[in-house]
C-alpha cells in the first residue's frame, strides 16, 4: 500500500470515529454545578432529603454520599469515582486542606479553631511519626510519598 | 514550561475574572508566633504570616466558562521557620479554566488542576476531558506535565525532571444505575524509565499503573467499595535467586452492613507491596524502591448514631509488615451534639498495641512501638462567638528511645472567634503542650477568613 492511501484510510477512520464518538456521547442532561441549596453546619446526610433517590449524575443511591464516619475515613473511594459529584457541594480548595502538593502547615494548625474536622496530624506528630512510620509507611506515603514532603527531606535524606 | 511563561498564564488568568458574571473570594490569613530557647543553642523568635487565597469565577463571556484558582504565600517575619532556613514562599495548589457542557456532565479543563482516579490523586499542568457515554459508560482522560517537587539533591533533581517528562492517563467506567460501577484506569507517569537510560539512574521516578475500581450496592443495606492498583512497568531484571517483586502494588476494599438506621458496621482489607507501591516517589532514601516487603491490614469498625445527635465509633485494626511484624489498634470515638449543633462535644481514646515489633534499632532490640492516645474536645457556637478547646494526650510505653525521657506527651489547644459580618471571621488560638523536641510549648495564632461574592450558595 503507498503512503498516500494508508493516509487516506486512516483519516477516513479518524473521521469515522469521531462521528460515532459523538453518537455514543450520552443525551442526558448535565447535573447542577452547584448544590442550588445552602447546606447547614455540620457534616451533610444526603439522603435526609433525597430519601430513595438515585443521584443524577454518579447514578448512585444519594445514600451512598451520607457524610457517616465510614464516608468521610473512606471518601477516597468516592473521590475516584465521583468526584464532580464532590464538586457541587465542595470547592477544590477544600481538598486542598490536606491533599495539597505543597502546604506551609499542618492540616490540624491550619484547622485548630474545628476540633470537629478531621484534620491529621493533631498533637505532637513529629514524635508519633517514628512508630507510625515503622508501623505503616503506606500511611504517610499517601500524602507526602511523592509530593509535600520538602519538610521530610530536611532528615531523610 | 519555563518560570517566566508560568508567571504570565497566571496572571493572564487572573485578569480573566474581569469578565466574569460571579465571583467568589475567599481567603485565609494566618499570623503564628512562638519561641524557642535550647540549652547551647540562640534564641529564635518565630513569626510566620501566611496568606491563603481562592478565586472562583464564573459565567466568563458564558455561564458555562469558569475560572478556578488557589494558592499560598508565606512569609517569616523574624527568624526563619522552616527547616530549609527559607524565609518565604509560596505555592500555586491549583489554577484552571474549566468548560462544563449541558450534557452527559461533560467537561474540559486547561490549566494546573487535580486529577482523581483509581491510580490516585495526581497534579497535572495541561487538560483534561470527561464525559458520561450511552449505555452507562463514562470516559475521562488527561495529558500534560507533571508538577514537580524538590529531591534529595542536586543532580537527583536533574535526574528527577528528565525523567518525568509527561503525565497522563484514562479512566473508562460502566456503572448499571443503583446497583454498580466498575472502571477501569491508566496511568503513566513520565516516559524515560531509569532503566532505559543511557547511564541507567538508581532511581526510578516514572510509574506505569493499571487501576481498577469497584462499588457494589446490591441492596439498600450493603454496599462492597475498593480498588486494585498494578504496576506494569517493565523494571531491571532481578539478581538471580532473588525474589521477583509483586505486581501488586495495591488491594484495598470497605464492606459496610446497615443494621436499621442508626446502626452501621464496616470492615476493611489492605494489601500494599512496597516495590509496586512506591513507585514513582521523590523521596527514594525514606521510601525504599529496593525494598521489596509486603504490608496487609484488616479491621473493622461498629457506628451507632442515635436520633439524639449522638454518634459513638468502635473500631479495630490489626497491620502485619513483614519487616517488623504486627500491631493491632483499637479504640473509640464519639460525639454529641445538641441544641442544635451550637454545642458539639467530642472523645475517643485508641490504643496501639505493638509490642511484639521486630528488630527495628541495633541499640534496642525487640524494642515497644506502643502507645496510648486519648482525645477530648469541645466547640461551642454562640451567636456571632465561637470557642473550641482541644486536648490530646499521647502515652508511651517506657524504653522507647525517641522520647528524651518523656512519657507523656500532651497539647491543648484553646480557641476564641468572632463573625464579624457573615463574610469575615477573626479567630485566635492559643497551645500549650509538651513534646520529646520542646519540654514547653505555646504558640499563638490569629487568623481572619473572609469571603466576598456573588456567586450562588455551595463550593465551600
Amino acid at each position: 500500500m503507498t503512503r498516500k492511501s494508508i493516509l487516506q484510510v486512516f483519516g477516513v477512520i479518524l473521521g469515522l470515529g469521531m462521528l460515532m464518538a459523538c453518537g455514543l456521547i450520552s443525551p442526558e442532561a448535565s447535573f447542577a454545578a452547584t448544590h442550588p441549596d445552602g447546606l447547614g453546619v455540620g457534616k451533610p446526610m444526603c439522603s435526609e432529603c433525597h430519601t430513595n433517590e438515585v443521584s443524577k449524575g454518579a447514578l448512585k443511591p444519594y445514600a451512598t454520599f451520607d457524610h457517616t464516619p465510614t464516608f468521610v475515613q473512606d471518601h477516597r473511594f468516592q473521590a475516584n469515582q465521583d468526584v464532580n459529584t464532590c464538586g457541587a457541594c465542595h470547592a477544590q480548595s477544600f481538598c486542598t486542606d490536606c491533599h495539597g502538593g505543597k502546604v506551609p502547615m499542618k492540616p490540624a494548625t491550619r484547622l485548630s479553631d474545628r476540633p470537629d474536622r478531621v484534620a491529621p496530624h493533631r498533637g505532637d506528630f513529629l514524635t508519633l511519626h517514628k512508630i507510625e512510620g515503622k508501623l505503616d509507611p503506606t500511611s504517610c506515603y499517601k500524602c507526602h510519598g511523592r509530593a509535600n514532603n520538602d519538610k521530610c527531606l530536611t532528615c531523610h535524606r | 514550561m519555563k518560570s517566566r511563561t508560568k508567571v504570565a498564564l497566571l496572571t493572564a488568568l487572573a485578569a480573566a475574572t474581569g469578565w466574569s458574571q460571579e465571583i467568589t473570594v475567599q481567603g485565609t490569613t494566618i499570623a503564628q508566633m512562638w519561641k524557642q530557647e535550647i540549652p547551647g543553642f540562640d534564641k529564635a523568635t518565630f513569626t510566620p504570616a501566611t496568606q491563603y487565597l481562592g478565586i472562583d469565577a464564573t459565567k466568563l463571556g458564558t455561564e458555562k466558562l469558569s475560572l478556578h484558582l488557589f494558592g499560598w504565600g508565606r512569609v517569616d517575619l523574624a527568624d526563619s521557620s522552616t527547616l530549609d532556613g527559607s524565609k518565604g514562599g509560596g505555592y500555586l495548589n491549583y489554577g484552571y479554566l474549566q468548560y462544563r457542557f449541558d450534557q452527559a456532565n461533560a467537561e474540559i479543563k486547561a490549566g494546573r488542576f487535580t486529577v482523581n482516579q483509581s491510580t490516585g490523586f495526581e497534579q497535572v499542568d495541561g487538560v483534561s476531558a470527561r464525559t458520561d457515554l450511552r449505555g452507562g459508560f463514562t470516559a475521562s482522560a488527561f495529558y500534560g506535565a507533571p508538577v514537580l517537587y524538590k529531591t534529595v539533591d542536586p543532580i537527583s533533581r536533574a535526574d528527577y525532571r528528565f525523567q518525568r517528562d509527561v503525565i497522563f492517563g484514562s479512566r473508562l467506567a460502566w456503572r448499571l444505575p443503583r446497583v454498580m460501577e466498575v472502571g477501569v484506569s491508566y496511568l503513566q507517569d513520565g516516559t524515560k524509565a531509569a532503566k532505559d537510560l543511557p547511564l541507567p539512574s538508581a532511581t526510578d521516578y516514572t510509574r506505569k499503573q493499571l487501576g481498577m475500581d469497584l462499588l457494589l450496592t446490591p441492596t439498600t443495606i450493603l454496599d462492597l467499595r475498593g480498588r486494585t492498583v498494578l504496576d506494569v512497568a517493565s523494571h531491571a531484571d532481578v539478581a538471580p535467586g532473588a525474589k521477583e517483586p509483586s505486581k501488586i502494588a495495591e488491594h484495598d476494599y470497605t464492606a459496610t452492613l446497615k443494621l436499621g438506621s442508626q446502626v452501621s458496621v464496616s470492615g476493611n482489607f489492605v494489601e500494599r507491596n512496597f516495590f509496586a507501591y512506591f513507585a514513582g516517589t521523590n523521596l527514594p532514601s525514606l521510601f525504599r524502591q529496593d525494598e521489596r516487603g509486603m504490608f496487609k491490614a484488616w479491621g473493622g469498625k461498629v457506628a451507632w448514631t442515635t436520633a439524639a445527635s449522638f454518634q459513638v465509633t468502635a473500631d479495630y485494626r490489626h497491620t502485619h509488615r513483614e519487616t517488623t511484624g504486627d500491631a493491632n489498634r483499637f479504640g473509640g470515638d464519639m460525639i454529641w451534639d445538641f441544641n442544635e449543633k451550637s454545642v458539639l462535644l467530642g472523645a475517643g481514646g485508641h490504643w496501639v498495641n505493638a509490642a511484639d515489633t521486630k528488630f527495628v534499632d541495633p541499640a534496642a532490640p525487640y524494642r515497644s512501638l506502643s502507645y496510648k492516645e486519648a482525645r477530648v474536645w469541645t466547640l461551642i457556637t454562640k451567636g456571632k462567638f465561637s470557642a473550641s478547646l482541644d486536648g490530646i494526650l499521647q502515652r508511651y510505653n517506657h524504653e522507647n528511645p525517641y522520647l528524651a525521657g518523656l512519657r507523656n506527651v500532651y497539647e491543648a489547644v484553646g480557641s476564641l472567634g468572632y463573625q464579624v459580618t457573615s463574610n469575615l471571621k477573626l479567630s485566635g488560638d492559643l497551645s500549650y503542650g509538651s513534646n520529646p523536641v520542646s519540654k514547653n510549648e505555646t504558640r499563638g495564632l490569629l487568623r481572619a477568613e473572609y469571603r466576598f461574592g456573588t456567586a450562588k450558595k455551595g463550593g465551600q
